[in-house]
């Protein structure tokens, strides 16, 4: 058992699958020597070289492209994007070619996007975005968001064996401050399977990642005054653990949503949605939704965190939707 | 504008002598010949409306085939919408298709990988027809699909509409060439308007900076859909960017078959050598529109339209045939049949074919494993909710 931190879970995952398969290679923006903006690829060129730790010029677009080639012909690579802000440069790649070539032709094509992804660090309108709303609406496409190292290191392993394309939802706020003792192993977590993070009776919170941790000390919060919270860590968003969602519905009859990302056509959306669909006969309330206000991130940090989901107001809708 | 001022196509920058092994020479007459007998079915068809859509490779044909035929097994190829020639030339085992116009010797080792081209043909013009035998099966349209068949030598990825998207694909099956140490190449295909797309720059950068296996062929029609080459870009040939990214390029006349064949040669000799990639432009006449009766075919002055079609490459290049003795007119009136005669009735037979069970439409958008489970599991699984 060593203390693992989340991007020591991702570093682990890495070099795990590259030592299992020389199939899976890595391709970034200063990912080799340097080993990536956030150290996640260090000591992985040193390894494996430089045909498996791939430097690429700038190129987001290019790069998923040519990542989308090497995969029809048996690679798996994955491929990180410095700041998932940018990978808006590689949509139509990832929408339009990775995304629809299974349903088309029925070549798998193997491949994880990784997306250093979220705010709290005062980084400003392009380094603080969760756009997991764009990729999660496009058919074809795998969605996680893990919010603890055990799960950035089982499900990171687990996107790199599936065949099909992963996008890859890494909180940077959570890198250095999310810490686990890991056992040594083969650790994997399933892709489409939703963890109960805490479990209650009064009030179901549906969340992911950074807001999964805030939504947990709500729900401590809560439990001072009475009020049982259980705590859904969604961990892959598409395709949807609606078991694990509506058997807490059914017994809270009672739902929160939480994300970080803007609130209009958020994940949420789609949440509320299939909740109210599969379970309106338990509900005893609005489905309701803690997200970001419909606005880019501010850069001064009291700005930003003036927008954050966080534990306070949380705390505040939990208190409100408990009382119906 | 000065539409008319690249309208002639520059002279060839690397005259090649002439000695094309006639092994070469015969089997390109009749794959250029099949192309060419193929897109007068389904011209023909388009104007009747039996079909809905059709692009034309008429004219193409020569860089086409007379690239494809420079690559061997296990060479990869990814083609856009006037690729056909490429396409046969790389499924094709011409030997076992026409017997009677070849002779001992002309089948090639990656012939005996290959599988039936009957077989193979019957499913490319069900997949033009979209109906149930077809590469896609219904799902997507003419040469949208790829065929990833190593044990048959061949590795195709065709296209998506994005047309310069694809240049990025192609310089990833390069790159899986060199992680594996071998000395494969890549042809990619690109016609000169998506040159204007960001995705040919950064592709083309990569393969300079990575030295990648790669030959890019730009067929130069001179009009993206209407737009001329003064609208595309500046440049005076689009060769000149090679250097710009540290790759060699060369602009040859796409209606000499020598030529071209000798430039790929080149480029695949430099791709296995470790040399790095290829910008190669071939200059092509506009012989079609866009596609068939979209308007665009009115939009060349009529002079300029007459001019392209007395370039037809496939005359010319029969008419090298005669002329240095590898062919007289009634082996070319022979190829013409035959080639005529096995689309005629790989039509004929996929016409016959069934539409593709609806269920297609809701076939899995995963490949199989844990994610397609829990994708199958939804409550939004098929209806929409």
């Amino acid at each position: 058992m060593a203390e693992t931190t989340y991007i020591d879970a991702i570093r682990r995952a890495l070099g795990e699958e590259m030592d299992r398969d020389a199939a899976v290679f890595l391709m970034g923006q200063d990912i080799a020597a340097f080993g990536g903006a956030f150290r996640a690829s260090k000591g992985l060129f040193e390894k494996h070289g430089r045909l498996r730790v791939i430097n690429t010029p700038l190129m987001e677009s290019g790069a998923i492209g040519a990542a989308l080639g090497a995969a029809l012909v048996g690679k798996r690579p994955v491929l990180e994007m410095q700041f998932a802000d940018f990978v808006s440069c590689g949509f139509n790649q990832i929408v339009n070619n990775v995304a629809k070539t299974y349903y088309r032709w029925e070549a798998p094509v193997p491949m994880v996007i990784r997306l250093p992804f979220g705010g709290g660090a005062g980084a400003g309108p392009f380094h603080s975005q969760s756009p997991e709303a764009w990729f999660a609406h496009t058919p074809g496409l795998c969605v996680v968001a893990p919010s603890t190292p055990r799960d950035a290191l089982g499900m990171l392993k687990a996107a790199i064996r599936d065949p099909n394309p992963v996008i890859y939802l890494e909180h940077r706020f959570l890198y250095r401050r999310e810490k686990e003792d890991l056992p040594e192993g083969d650790l994997l977590t399933p892709l489409g399977r939703a963890h109960v993070a805490r479990e209650g009776r009064d009030v179901t919170i549906l969340s992911w990642s950074w807001t999964l941790h805030e939504s947990l000390a709500a729900a401590e919060e809560l439990a001072k005054e009475g009020v049982s919270v259980e705590v859904i860590d969604l961990r892959t968003l598409s395709p949807l653990d609606e078991e694990t969602i509506f058997a807490s519905v059914r017994k809270t009859s009672k739902v929160l949503i939480v994300h970080e990302a803007t609130i209009t056509a958020g994940f949420g959306a789609e949440l509320a949605a299939r909740v109210a669909d599969q379970c309106f006969e338990w509900l005893d309330g609005p489905v309701r939704r803690v997200a970001y206000a419909d606005r880019p991130s501010p850069y001064n940090k009291k700005l930003e965190l003036s927008l954050l989901p966080g534990r306070e107001r949380i705390t505040a809708a939990l208190r409100k939707l408990a009382r119906y | 504008m000065a539409a008319a001022k690249r309208s002639k196509p520059p002279p060839p920058n690397n005259p090649v002598p002439v000695a094309t092994d006639p092994r070469v020479l015969r089997r390109a007459h009749f794959l250029m010949r099949l192309s060419r007998a193929w897109d007068a079915r389904f011209e023909a068809m388009a104007r009747v409306g039996r079909i809905g859509r059709w692009y034309s490779a008429v004219g193409n044909e020569c860089t086409t085939v007379g690239t494809a035929l420079a690559l061997g097994a296990n060479d990869a190829i990814s083609t856009v919408h006037r690729d056909l020639g490429a396409v046969l030339t790389t499924y094709l085992d011409p030997t076992r298709l026409a017997p009677a116009l070849f002779e001992d010797g002309d089948a090639t080792p990656w012939d005996a990988l290959r599988p039936s081209p009957q077989s193979l043909l019957d499913q490319l013009a069900s997949q033009v027809f979209g109906r149930r035998g077809g590469f896609t099966r219904g799902v997507d349209r003419s040469f949208h699909y790829g065929l990833v068949r190593p044990d048959w030598g061949i590795r195709h990825v065709g296209m998506i509409s994005h047309l310069g998207s694809m240049i990025p694909v192609a310089a990833g099956l390069a790159l899986a060439n060199l992680q594996d140490g071998n000395d494969r190449a890549v042809l990619g295909f690109i016609g000169e308007g998506a040159t204007s797309q960001g995705d040919f720059h950064e592709a083309l950068n990569l393969a300079g900076v990575m030295k990648l296996p790669l030959i890019l062929v730009v067929e130069n029609n001179r009009y993206a859909f209407s737009t001329p080459l003064s609208e595309q870009f500046a440049c005076e040939k689009l060769s000149d960017r090679a250097p710009g990214y540290g790759i060699a390029g060369e602009t040859i006349d796409g209606l000499d078959f020598d030529a071209v064949h000798a430039a790929m040669n080149r480029a695949v000799a430099r791709a296995r050598a470790g040399e790095g990639a290829t910008l190669l432009e071939c200059m092509l006449p506009r012989m079609r529109g866009h596609a068939e009766g979209d308007g665009s075919y009115e939009l060349i002055p009529p002079a300029e339209r007459e001019a392209y079609l007395r370039q037809d490459p496939l005359v010319r290049f029969e008419a090298s045939l005669i002329e240095r003795g590898h062919a007289d007119v009634e082996r070319i009136r022979e190829v013409t049949e035959i080639a005529r005669g096995i689309i005629e009735d790989a039509v004929e037979r996929a016409l016959l074919t069934e539409e593709p069970a609806l269920t297609e439409a809701t076939r899995p958008v995963f490949a199989p494993g844990e994610v397609a489970t829990a994708f199958a599991r939804q409550s939004t699984e098929v209806t929409g909710g």
